[in-house]
């Protein structure tokens, strides 16, 4: 392919683009190793002068913040004093039982589950809307139809389901599995259905011929080849659940807890808004989804089906 | 033996409200090559489709070897279908696309490795077999799938318009190495295509399926020279048969026909085989039965002026004008003529078709 030159002008409005695009991480990684102090600064503070690590020992371990000033300090004791240059002051003692520990194997638990099970329940539907016109044309839409209200509409019934009169789920890993794939299998569902349809039922319907029953076909044929397209949907899925908030927010308690609930939980009554240690939490909350997109991105390439049929 | 492979029972299909099939009968006999032949849109492909069991039949059924089939599954009535966009795995090299239906038969590896190559080299594609479909050729595609569908023993195959999209040459290959491998194996074929010169070139039988009906079953030949109706007779042969009004009259015993502005004397024998109650037929002619001649007139003679000429290299299609109707017919060689030129022609009259111009049905004489 012969090389293509880009106009300064496209040059330009690109960087432009990828800045834009990308401060918000720049400002996240840049906070997550700043200094109490320099938090909320006017005029900002681009990059730290004193970089520091206590906001990610905050949330990963706090007893080491402790130890570092003494070791003695009782929860709600503000007598310690405030060092400005810590990341949570004298309120330390608060954080203590705040460790975002809990937080991480909740999220992992329950996205890793609910995305499994939305990628199973997606994948049965997207084939038998897509080959067998299952349902004709109106239930296709009327699964897309639950994201069109707002997630706070579909909520309520959930906290009511989930209630102690109903399921009594409220507050389990169960419960929040099943609302997340509730919630995400419309979106496998239209996703998975696209890949499905690029491909021509005939290459199905030979293995059928070829001795395969539908079911055979389907799993030895289907899947192998939109595999590209169900690892990119799995990693989609993976990422609404990974990150939601509102259910998450309604439907536990204490005994289960996830990222995104643990972050707006860095408040403090005496130091305000914890910034530094939301960016440390929200940073290695995203370092597992970079990773892992990192390792699958050549599935993510189409144009498996090439050669298949004649054109 | 004598019991058929594939029998079909009034089978019917509907789409909606479009009826696809009206009730098709076919037998097909064990070891032979039959053809479905038909327009895009006939139905050609539901037919095949209902026979694989990947189409269920609106009604009627399917019977193989004698049993009732119409609902089972593909994968347990042993049948070997090739697709007409062949359909072959692509993420799978060439090799593995033949051996698929062996290795879910869980047939032995070794087997399975004689087995592909002798398949390969009978259809001399060795050198393709650790490539994927995506770096195949038109041809090599074809054969991949021939082979696919020939290293099984199925009890028949089908095979919808599989040659359609490839190179005219190729095509012609192919086609002789497709009757080669059927007759040699004594497989049953049942062959789907738009194209009459394949359906002829190939077929024991011929099954024509226009408009979702079968319209007739016969020998190639008997196709050609008997097509039971209108439909039918345009269907098959090129350049088209000409079909012109005429009237039949009968005279003192003599019956006569009328094109346009030229009255034929019917022979005494095609005279019998007419109704006695028909008057307005259609006439048709194919155009090698028509021919040029010189200025005298015995015969069954036609004159002209010529408007349309087709040259061909080794015919030339002329069109004429007999008083109103157009007429064409094909002359050897390249025939160097004007617009409005006058000639003379001898139409032989034993050939002539009469249609029903109601019913489009052919009158028998």
């Amino acid at each position: 392919m012969p090389e293509r030159k880009l106009s300064p002008f496209n040059f330009v409005g690109l960087v432009a683009g990828v800045l834009f695009a990308v401060f918000p991480i720049f400002w996240m990684v840049s906070t997550s190793f700043k200094v109490r102090s320099e938090w909320v600064t006017s005029p900002p503070t681009w990059i730290s002068s004193k970089p520091t690590v206590d906001n990610y020992l905050t949330i990963l371990a706090p007893h080491v913040l402790l130890e570092r000033r003494g070791g003695t300090q009782q929860v709600g004791d503000e007598s310690f004093g405030g060092d400005k240059d810590d990341a949570v002051g004298g309120a330390i003692g608060d954080f203590l039982n705040r460790s975002a520990w809990p937080g991480i194997k909740g999220t992992v638990i329950i996205s890793v589950s609910a995305t499994i099970l939305s990628i199973v329940v997606g994948l049965m539907a997207a084939i038998s809307i897509s080959r067998y016109r299952f349902g004709g044309n109106f239930t296709p839409f009327f699964i897309l139809a639950g994201r069109m209200f707002p997630p706070i509409a579909i909520a309520i019934p959930f906290v009511i389901m989930f209630g102690p009169k109903v399921f009594d789920i409220t507050d389990t890993y169960f419960g929040l599995i099943v609302a997340y794939a509730a919630v995400t299998v419309p979106f496998s569902t239209w996703m998975l259905k696209s890949f499905v349809d690029e491909l021509p039922p005939e290459i199905e319907e030979a293995a059928m011929m070829d001795g395969f029953s539908r079911w055979g076909a389907h799993l030895k044929v289907t899947v192998p080849l939109i595999k590209g397209g169900i690892i990119a949907t799995t990693l989609f899925i993976l990422i609404l659940n990974w990150s939601e908030f509102l259910f998450a927010l309604i439907l536990t308690y204490t005994k289960v807890q996830t990222i995104p609930v643990q972050l707006s939980k860095y408040f403090s009554a005496t130091e305000g808004t914890l910034y530094g240690v939301q960016a440390a939490l929200a940073m290695v909350s995203i370092i597992p989804l970079v990773i892992i997109g990192f390792f699958i991105q050549r599935h993510l390439v189409r144009g498996l089906t090439l050669g298949a049929i004649k054109r | 033996m004598s019991e058929p492979v594939l029998e079909l029972r009034s089978i019917s299909k509907n789409f909606g409200a479009n009826e696809a099939l009206k009730d098709v009968n076919l037998t097909v006999p064990h070891g032979s090559l039959i053809v479905i032949l038909g327009p895009a849109g006939a139905g050609k492909t539901t037919t095949l489709r209902i026979i694989a069991g990947l189409e269920a039949p609106t009604s009627g059924q399917v019977f193989i070897e004698g049993h009732d089939f119409t609902n089972h599954q593909p994968n347990m009535r042993d049948i070997a279908m090739i697709f007409d966009n062949l359909a072959l795995y692509p993420n799978k090299t060439g090799y593995e696309n033949i051996a698929s239906p062996l290795r879910i038969a869980k047939t032995p590896k070794a087997e399975i490795e004689r087995q592909v190559h002798e398949m390969a080299k009978m259809l001399k594609i060795d050198h393709i077999l650790d490539r994927t479909p995506a770096t195949f050729s038109g041809g090599e595609r074809q054969r991949v799938a021939l082979g696919r569908a020939m290293v099984r023993q199925p009890r028949f195959y089908l095979l919808d318009e599989p040659l359609s999209s490839l190179d005219f040459m190729l095509r012609i290959d192919l086609r002789t190495e497709l009757k080669r491998l059927q007759r040699e194996s004594g497989r049953t074929f049942l062959f789907a295509t738009p194209d009459y010169t394949e359906a002829l070139a190939l077929a024991d039988t011929v099954c024509v399926l226009l408009d979702g009906e079968v319209r007739q079953v016969a020998k190639a030949q008997e196709l050609y020279d008997e097509p039971v109706d209108r439909d039918v007779a345009k269907f098959v042969g090129n350049p088209p048969i000409n079909i012109m009004p005429g009237r039949l009259t009968r005279e003192n015993g003599d019956a006569s026909i009328a094109i346009g502005d030229v009255r034929l004397k019917l022979p005494k024998e095609m005279e019998h085989g007419l109704p006695a109650s028909l008057s307005d037929v259609e006439i048709g002619v194919r155009p090698e039965h028509v021919r040029m001649v010189g200025g005298d007139s015995t015969g069954a003679h036609l004159s002209g002026a010529v408007n349309d000429l087709e040259p061909l290299g080794m015919h030339t299609t002329v069109g004429v004008n007999l008083g109103g109707v157009n007429l064409f017919f094909t002359v050897p060689g390249v025939q160097e003529f004007k617009d409005g030129d006058n000639i003379e022609m001898h139409l032989d009259m034993e050939s002539i078709l009469f249609f029903d111009p109601q019913t489009g049905r052919r009158v028998s004489s």
